[in-house]
This record gives C-alpha cells, structure tokens and sequence, in this order.
C-alpha cells in the first residue's frame, strides 16, 4: 500500500483526512485500497459564521461560540474526545453505518448481496424510517444538525443541499452517498438561525452512536427537525412520527424520538 | 521514514500501513502505549500528537512524518503520574498510560477542571477495572 | 511438628477436598482497628511501574526471535471442517509453521462454537500472521446448531444433571403463605473484557518450557501446561509478573498456550499467541445468560414460607452450570426452599467465572422478586430483609462471622434518604430509592505459602508466586509483613509472579487472595520475627528495632517461611452486605441512570481501606454495566455473534459513574485464620443489579425482569405499569 500526499484536489486513490473511517475499515478488511491520498493539505479548514471547512475537526467545532447550538451540541456528543480530535467534518458526514452485519462483513445488501439480515434478525439498535430494503441506521450526529441547518455542501464538482449527499440504497445502486469517485466536499454553508437544539439518546452517557438524535432548527416561524439513527440517511422530519415503520424489536425509538422531537421543539419555541 | 517521540528523532521502517501504535511497541520498543482493541474503541493507545490526544492505533505512522508525538515514556516526571498513584488511580494499570496522556492534554489547557469537564474530557478512556472515580480525584488534585 | 490433614477447600463456590500439610500456627488475631501499618490506607508498591507504562505485561513482552500467531476459528456455531489446506499459508513470506486439526488437542475440525480453534500459523510479525491465516483454504459443513436454553433443556442437552436442592416442605410452605410472588427474570451474556486480552508467549529450554501468560493461576496453569504437554511439573515455568484484569476469565491455559507451546516446539523459538479483541469477545469466555422463574410466599407480616425456582443457565458448550440458585438457598431464614438449576449445553461459546458467578445472576431475580413481595404486602423493602434475617446457616452449622444486620443497620441512613430523593422527581424524571442484600463466599482456603527473607539492613524480601491481577493484593502482602515485623512498609519488598522463584500460592479468583495469601505471608513474617526476637535477647537489645538488631549481620539472613492453615471446620465462611441505589428514570425515553450508590459490606478485616475502596468502586461499576448497558448479543437464525468490539459492546464510561459511598463493617473475623480477613473481589458486584432494579420501581411502579435494563425493557415495564394503574383506577367501586 502507498499513502501519497496530495498537493491539490485532483489526484487517484483513496483519500483519507482523519483517518478514524478509513483505517479501522481497511484493517478490517472493509475496504480495499492500494494508494491513500492524505487530503489534510488540500481541504479548508477554516471556521467562520456560517462557513466551515471540511477539513475542520469535530473537537474544533464543539468549542467554538460562533457555531449554532445544534451543530456545537452534535459535535459536542458525538464518539469520543480522541475522535473528535482526529475526525474531520466530512469524514464524519461519509462515516459508514454501524450496522454489526455490515461490520462484520455479512453478504447483505450495502455489501452487494440479496438480503436483509437486521429485519430477520437483531436490529435494535437500527432504522424505524425507509427500512424496506435495508435497514441500517445512519449514525452521524452532525449530518442530522446541518440538516435541521438545511446546509449546503461545495464539493470538487458542485454545489448542492446537504440532503442530496445521501440516497436510500437500491436494488440497482447500493450506495449511501451520491460523492462521485475523486469528488471531495470542500465546504458546507448555512443561513443562521434563531434558535437551535441537538438532543440525543444513547445507550451510555458518552461515546455511543445515537439511537434516536434530534436535530431542531427555528427560522422565523419556520422549524426543521432532522433525526439521526432512524433510517439509512440522515432523516428530515416531514409530518409526524405516525409515519415510521418500526421493526419489531426497535418501536421503542418511536417513543424516544417522540419524547425528544416534543422536547426539542419546546426548547426552541415551536 | 522520521518520527519525532518524546522529543527524540527516530527512523522508522514499517511499511505503509503500519499503524503509530504498532511502530512505538514494535520498532521503537516504547511499550508504554497500550493496544487493547486495535480498532479506536478503547483509548488505551492514546499518545499526544501535536500536543492533542489521539487514538495511535487507528493512525498511520506514515500521517505524523512531521508532528510531535507525546507518549506515556515522555510523561514520567509530569505531576500527573504522582496524583494517580496517589489516589490510587489504577488496578489492572492496562489502560492506565492512556488515561494519564489524556488527563496530560486535559490540564494543560484546563489546569482545574470541573468534575463535568474531566467526564467529558476523559469518556474516551475505558477502564475495565472501574479506577474511574479515583482517576476522576487523581485530575481534580493532580497539582497536590 | 508437620502433620497431614484432609480439610475442604471452597473456589467460586465449589467445594472439593484437599490434603494439607500443616504445623502449629500459634498466632492471635491482632485486636480489631488500624494498626501501625494494616488497616491503614496504603498506596499500591507497584503503582509507579503500572503508571509510567514500564510494567511489562505479556501483551508486551518481546523475546528475540519471537514469532507471532493467528488462529483460525470457526465462525460458525456449529461446524464441521469439510477440507483444509495449511499449504498455502506455508508459502507465505514470513510464516515459519503451521498447524491444524489434530495436531494438537486444542485444534478441532468438530466445531461446536463459533471461535473453537480450527488452526494457527505463526509469522516474523503479526501482519504476516494474519495475511497468512487468510490463506489457509478451509471449507466448513455448517451445522444446525442447538441455541435455545429451554429447548436445551427440553432435549436433555445438559451439562451434568439437573441440580435439585430443597429443605423442608416447599408445598406446604407456599399453602401456609397469605401472598405469593411468582415472576419470570433474565439476564444477558456479559463479557469480561479486560484490557489486556488472553495471551501467552512459550518458548521450550532445555528439557523444560517457559510460558510467560496474562493469567489469574500461575500454579494452576503450571499444572495444566505440564499436563498438556506431558511434562514434569519442575520443568514448566509460569511468569506473570503484570496482567491486564481477568475477572474470572484468566484461570486456565485455554488453546492459546497449547497452540504457542507446538508451534514453538516445531520452530524452536519463542511463540506469542495472543488473541484479538474480537476473539477475546468470542471465545475468551463469559458470564452466561439465565433464566429464573421464580415464587415466593410468604406471612402478611413479611415472613418467608416458601421459596421456590427453576434455574437455567446457559452454559454454552463447556464450563458448569454455576450457582444462580445460591442467594435463594442462602440469604434468608425460610424453612421451605425448593430449586432446580440446569446447565444448558448449547453451540454456544463456553461460560468462564466472571465475577461471582451466578450469584449475581441470581441476587438480581432474588431481590427483585422479594421487592415485588414487599409492595404486595405494603412493607418496607429493608424491614422485609430484617424480618427474614438469620443466624443460623440452614443447614443448622454456624457461620465464622456474620455481619449482616449490622451492614443493614449502616445502610439505613442511606435508605432513609429515599423521601427526600423521591422528592426530587419531575414531571419527567422519576426518582427513586432501592436496596439488595448480598451473600458470597471469601474465606480462602490452604494451601498458600510465603518466604521472607531479612538482611543486616533490617529490609525484608516477602518471596511468593502469586499474581497481582490488579485488585492490589501485593500491597497488602507488604502491609501485613511490615506489620508482623514492625517495620515500615517502605522497607518491604514483595517478589511475586514466577513459579520457579517461590512456593505455591492460591488462584486469584473467588475473592480469595487475600484469605488465602494473607495468613501464610503473617505466619513467615511471624517465623522471621521470632527469629529476630532470639537474636535481640542474646544481644541485650530486647524492644528494639530490628534494623538495630540485624545491624550486625553482613551476609547472613534470618528466613522466614509460612503457611495458609486450615478453614474452621463445620462453619460457614462468607461474605454479607447490603447496596442502596438511588436512580433517575426519564418515564418518556426510559433512560436510566444511577445518581448513587451506598455500599456497606462485611469481608472480615480490612488490610488496607484504599484498595479496599477502589475495589468495591469496581465492581460496583460493573455491576451498573451489566444492569443497563452490556450484552452479548447474537444472530437469532445462526447464533452467530454480533457485539464482538467494544463500540457495540458498550462498557460503562467514566461519564456513566454515579457517586459511590462506601463503608467496610471490618471485624476480623475470629474463627478465619491469623488474620480474620475474607476476600472483596466479589462481594461489591453482587447486590447492584437488584438495588438499581428496586430503586427503578421504588421511582415508577414499574418491574423491570430483564437484564440489561435497555429503553425498550424500561419502556415496556413504564407501559405495563401504567396499564396496572388503570386497571385499579378504573376498577368498579364495591367490588
């Protein structure tokens, strides 16, 4: 294997920022690779209102004032300090999903099979929304604040809602995320806000994945509620919880994401 | 490939692919560092890479060419090594070098920590045997 | 004069009989309270080691030439190895041998649980270990396995037979009773991940093997190393100088030693077999699930009449069926008790000890069902407990020190805070208060010896092969020296963790180091001070200390050796206590957490209340763990395993710890050895499931039955009683 340097944002090979995806994944066998690109020098990282670097680590984000509540709050909560340290914005919006069959590399649909192993089977800890075909939960905390933010992405390619970087997998197309190879997100954008709350369930106090993560955002009159850990993607609430299909060992994320859906828009004046 | 440790210049030949952790047991011999999970779960491997903790299992060895790597062997005369004995901070003392370098990059920016800011700070750092309410005094007193 | 007895010996509580060679142990108990030295906090000898990362545990071991392995396990529960091909592992750079099934015992093509030992190669390093390993071409035959405890049990899948214990008359206790209780409980897999994950490094000298080994019984597993390899016992080295935590897990060689002692035969270097996390959470071992179905009836003032329960623990494939009846059988005065226990043979990986094993399995289903009674009866939990207290063990023996009503009396300014705590809850955060009783075993048994040895410098040298498996045990073997001896404890050194450099000591597992190492490192102590003693007479310097009286001499030494002596004979050496919990539950989410937790617990004497401390935080904090966030959890169509890492595995965080107060009753016990002190290793995680669970009800009304306490388990309790709640508001008037 090789890990090249890249001194601007077109090159071939894998890019790794942080690393905290990548590596575990490659050493488990999850992914394959010949060449990594050490992207650190070619991507921004700088902060400013409504302005982030991809590049900008979680830890940065979690201690800066200037940052909205929700996304401060996310980051704030989201794995461990040495993470949070390590792991950049992006990486963390592309992070895979915990899924244990597809961490353990069961022949399920992500990985190209034909089946479903979590509806059958364990899926506690997995989706409640678009669960058909496959049923893994999204696990990043910040994908479901910038959300809520209604953020902007501008990659090597484009400009484009943060809700366009996923997609439900299909039969024809099992990708999560719709980042063309070579592609990488530079920066993400966002309009201020009002009033803004992250509120997360989690099985310990600290560094777990979200259960159920509510992601809230007041504008005006105008309010969006974004869910992490309840579907494949990052969730943008439409309506109301009526709506989920749980699985039959993971309705209680319904009520949990009730309780917390109710207490975030009460913390922010809906 | 040069690897700063501890203030101490070294080459180091893993290939690519070789993790921080591995080339600091392995080829430098600096058994301090612990590996318990290899996958970034646990914190025992946590060293201080420019100053900030960071899980050396999951980093590559070829991606610090250049930063300042802190270990637990760099640590030996920092007051912090005193408070846990002292409070009897450890049992099994397996994830103990961890514990401590994280605890390091707490109070160097936070020489008084509240007991919120040494829970959110050190939540990073699994501790089988459980030391953790005397890891929690040993942070609180550490400056004796 | 030396004389051979035949005495019994308790492990984890099982009893066997041992042979034991014992002399005239002549010495008192010292009077209850803090000693110069004992009953003083003292800070671990060997912390500064463990701290700077200079300890040298096996995972860190490096002998030249040294050659790493990977094991291939079946990752099916239930497999048979249809073909395997080694060859292509062989080829692979770095790879210096290979083995396989039947090669050695240890290597198995009859697989029965996922992570049995298929076969291992060994490498330069640990990469091509691995790159190796996914060579080897291996075609399983995968099985229906066996994975329902009841169906198990059903099919007569057991491991030995059902366990029935009954006294008195369990029918006519329960028609006796004006209330009776029945409720069904479970409890999950827990895995004991110590840091340190099970390893060995082998390498054979002369005619002889040398097995450094991350291990809980140096001696044991000298024993079963010379077994397995067909051996002299002399002629097998175990050294364990630093281990990373065992909880139970680390008592025997397990495959790995097996399969690094042949590969290091056939390479002629030294091998390391260690296994990975995901292995270590695979087949390293386990606290198996169980099932309870359980009844009590009792009096309407709260007198137990009858107690009754079936049993199943899931064993797995190997390992006992531990004693998850226990606390019923034990706890309480009730004339009527009846259990059957079975151990479910399943395609499951084999159960090890964790942490008293089946006792805290079965102090949850216990104290919560006699909570579910104290509500029905509308009595206080804690007064329920006193009423049903005894004295006398039901089998009619005495116990050597029983404490317990004291540890209640202790613990009542702590339950008396429950109307304050309860106070504090909102509209959507319910508090509550609740307790649990614990029983355990920690007397210790023989044989354990110690050396001592002091030079013209008055220091002392205490020469031992035990371990230290983190619980601080080599401090206190300094105290209790420095102690006998009457010099300061920085004047003691503690050699420990080589079974060539000193006589035999007891496993580290059953709480019973400190009962079992203790007393014989008094009674050498004791030999050598008496020896100092004759010199100080002859030299006109009685009284004084002994650096003065040694000062004179240069190279010789005063030797001192001891003994554990025998346990008292027809009397019941445990451990009692009682936890109060004090928890928060949010009714809407069903988050739990824990606020508090007071712990009051009666282990004999105190050696050093530090340690003693931290070992009771310990285990309290694996017991919140096993309450609300650990479980092994697998695949229910193929039984294949899910939580291997420790992300999905979730331990407890420093950020999940709760305030712990606790209290040591610390009376020696006066029948236990010359020292009056029982094991703590236990004790503390014993009672915390069934108080969490209490204070879980005591805040909403709601029986939770299952362990871990999950939002869907705490959801589902809320929903159920609610669904009570109505059912009383709205029943008719007058009937």
């Amino acid at each position: 294997m090789e890990l090249r340097r890249a001194s601007s944002t077109t090159f071939d090979g894998l890019p790794v920022h942080g690393g905290t995806e990548v590596v575990p994944l490659l050493r488990a066998g999850l992914l394959r690779a010949d060449t990594l690109v050490d992207i650190r020098g070619v991507v921004p990282r700088d902060i400013s209102p409504g302005r982030i670097g991809a590049g900008a680590t979680l830890a940065q984000l979690e201690c800066d004032p200037g940052i909205p509540d929700v996304l401060r709050e996310a980051c704030r909560l989201a794995a461990s300090p040495q993470l949070r340290n390590m792991g950049s914005l992006a990486g963390n919006l592309l992070q895979s999903t915990r899924c244990w069959y597809w961490r353990l590399n069961w022949p399920c649909r992500l990985h190209g099979g034909d089946e479903c192993f979590a509806r059958e089977g364990e899926h506690r800890e997995h989706a409640i929304f678009a669960n058909d075909y496959c049923a893994s939960a999204h696990p990043s905390d910040v994908a479901a604040a910038l959300l809520a933010l209604d953020a902007r992405l501008r990659t090597t390619a484009r400009e484009f809602p943060l809700a366009e970087l996923y997609r439900l997998p299909t039969e024809g197309d099992r990708r999560t995320t719709t980042l063309e190879p070579g592609e990488v997100i530079l920066e993400v954008t966002f309009d201020e806000c009002d009033q803004s709350v992250y509120l997360k369930a989690m099985e310990r106090k600290r560094w777990a994945f979200p259960l159920v993560g509510v992601a809230a955002v007041r504008r005006g009159g105008e309010t969006r509620v974004a869910l992490a850990g309840v579907a494949p993607v990052p969730w943008l609430l439409s309506g109301e919880l009526d709506s989920a299909t749980p699985l039959p060992r993971n309705a209680y994320k319904v009520d949990v994401a009730r309780a917390l859906v109710k207490r975030a828009r009460a913390t922010i004046g809906t | 490939m040069q690897l700063t440790v501890n203030g101490h210049q070294y080459e180091v030949h893993g290939e690519v692919g070789t993790t921080l952790a591995e080339a600091l047991r392995e080829e430098l011999s600096l058994t301090g560092t612990k590996i318990a999970c290899g996958e970034g779960h646990c914190g025992a491997c946590t060293v201080l890479v420019d100053d900030e903790p960071v899980l050396s299992c999951i980093t590559l060895v070829h991606a610090v060419d250049g930063a300042r790597v802190t270990t637990i062997e760099g640590l030996r005369d920092h007051p912090m090594i005193d408070a846990f004995v002292r409070s009897d901070a450890l049992q099994c003392g397996f994830c103990t070098p961890g514990q401590i370098v994280s605890a390091v990059a707490l109070v160097e920016s936070e020489p008084a920590p509240t007991t919120e800011q040494i829970r959110h700070a050190m939540a990073g750092n699994l501790c089988r045997c459980g030391a953790y309410p005397k890891i929690e005094e040993a942070i609180r007193t550490w400056q004796g | 004069m030396a004389r051979l007895i035949r005495t019994e010996k308790e492990v984890e509580g099982r009893y066997e009989e041992v042979w034991l060679v014992v002399e005239e142990d002549s010495l008192d108990q010292w009077p209850a309270g803090p000693r110069e030295v004992v009953g003083r906090d003292a800070v671990r000898v060997d912390g500064r080691e463990r701290a700077t990362g200079q300890a040298v545990y096996t995972a860190d071991l490096a002998k030249p030439g040294m050659l790493h392995t990977a094991v291939l396990r079946s990752p099916h529960p239930r497999a048979r190895v249809a073909s395997i091909d080694l060859a292509p592992a062989l080829a692979m750079p770095g790879v210096h041998a290979a083995i396989g099934p039947g090669d050695i015992e240890q290597l198995t093509s009859d697989c029965s649980f996922q992570g049995e030992a298929v076969a291992a190669v060994c490498a330069d390093t640990l990469a091509h270990a691995r790159t190796a390993l996914r060579a080897i071409v291996c075609d399983f035959d995968v099985l229906e396995p066996l994975l329902d405890p009841d169906e198990a049990v059903r099919q007569g899948s057991l491991l030995g037979a059902a366990r029935e214990r009954s006294r008195g008359d369990y029918e006519r206790g329960l028609a006796e009773a004006d209330v009776v209780v029945e409720a069904e409980f479970r409890t999950q897999v827990v895995l004991h991940n110590s840091m340190e994950t099970h390893q060995a490094v082998v390498e054979w000298i002369a005619d002889g093997v040398e097995v450094h080994i991350s291990t809980q019984y140096i001696w044991g597993i000298r024993d079963a190393v010379a077994q397995g390899l067909a051996l002299p016992p002399d002629k097998v080295r175990i050294v364990c100088h630093y281990m990373g935590g065992g909880f139970g897990s680390k008592n025997g060689p397990d495959d790995y030693t097996f399969i690094a002692a042949e590969l290091a035969k056939r390479t002629n270097r030294p091998v390391k077999c260690a296994l990975t996390r995901r292995e270590e959470n695979t087949a390293a071992g386990n606290r198996n699930a169980t099932i309870q179905r359980l009844t009590v009836g009792a009096r309407s003032d709260g007198t137990l009449t009858a107690l009754g329960g079936e049993f199943v623990n899931a064993v797995g494939w190997d390992g006992w069926s531990s004693g998850t009846e226990g606390p019923m059988q034990m706890l309480y005065a009730c004339p009527n008790v009846k259990t059957t226990t079975y151990g479910a043979k399943l395609n499951l990986p084999p159960m090890k000890a964790f942490r008293a094993p089946g006792f805290v399995e079965g102090t949850f289903g216990l104290e919560a069902l006699l909570d579910e009674l104290a509500t029905k009866l509308d009595l206080d939990p804690l007064e329920l407990r006193r009423r049903n207290h005894t004295d006398a063990t039901p089998d009619g023996s005495e116990y050597s020190g029983k404490n317990l009503l004291e540890c209640y009396r202790r613990a009542e300014p702590h339950w008396e805070r429950r109307h304050e705590v309860r106070a504090r809850s909102t509209k959507t955060v319910k508090r509550g208060v609740g307790m649990a009783s614990q029983i355990w075993y920690g007397g210790g048994g023989p044989p354990s010896y110690a050396w001592i040895r002091v030079g013209s410098d008055g220091r002392a040298t205490v020469v031992t092969a035990m371990q230290d498996i983190g619980t601080g045990t080599k401090t206190a073997m300094a105290q209790i020296a420095a102690e006998e001896l009457g010099i300061p404890l920085e004047h003691v050194t503690v050699t420990l963790g080589d079974s060539d450099r000193g006589p035999y000591a007891a496993i580290s597992a059953g709480s019973s180091t400190t009962p079992s190492m203790g007393p014989a490192v008094r009674a050498a102590a004791a030999d050598a001070r008496r020896q100092i003693e004759d010199i100080a007479e002859q030299r006109g310097l009685k009284g004084a200390p002994v650096h003065e009286v040694v000062d004179v001499l240069e190279d010789s030494q005063i030797l001192g050796k001891g003994a554990r002596g025998p346990n008292p004979t027809g009397m019941q050496v445990l451990t009692f206590g009682v936890q109060v919990a004090e928890v928060a539950v949010d009714i809407e989410t069903g988050e739990v957490w824990v606020e508090r937790i007071a712990a009051v617990h009666d282990v004999g004497r105190v050696i050093n209340p530090l340690g003693a401390s931290s070992q009771i935080e310990g285990g309290i904090i694996q017991g919140i763990g096993h309450t609300l966030s650990e479980e092994r959890l697998h695949d229910p169509a193929t039984g294949r395993l899910l939580t291997t890492t420790l992300d999905a595995y979730k331990l407890p965080t420093i950020a999940d710890v709760p305030e712990i107060v606790s209290e040591l009753i610390d009376e020696p016990d006066a029948h236990l050895t010359n020292l009056g002190s029982k094991g703590l290793g236990e004790p503390p995680i014993i009672p915390t499931a069934a108080a969490i669970a209490n204070a879980i009800r005591d805040a909403t009304g709601a029986d939770v039955r299952r362990l871990p306490i999950s939002r869907e388990e705490m959801l589902r309790a809320l929903h159920e009683a609610e669904a009570r709640q109505k059912e009383k508001v709205g029943a008719p008037a007058g009937v």
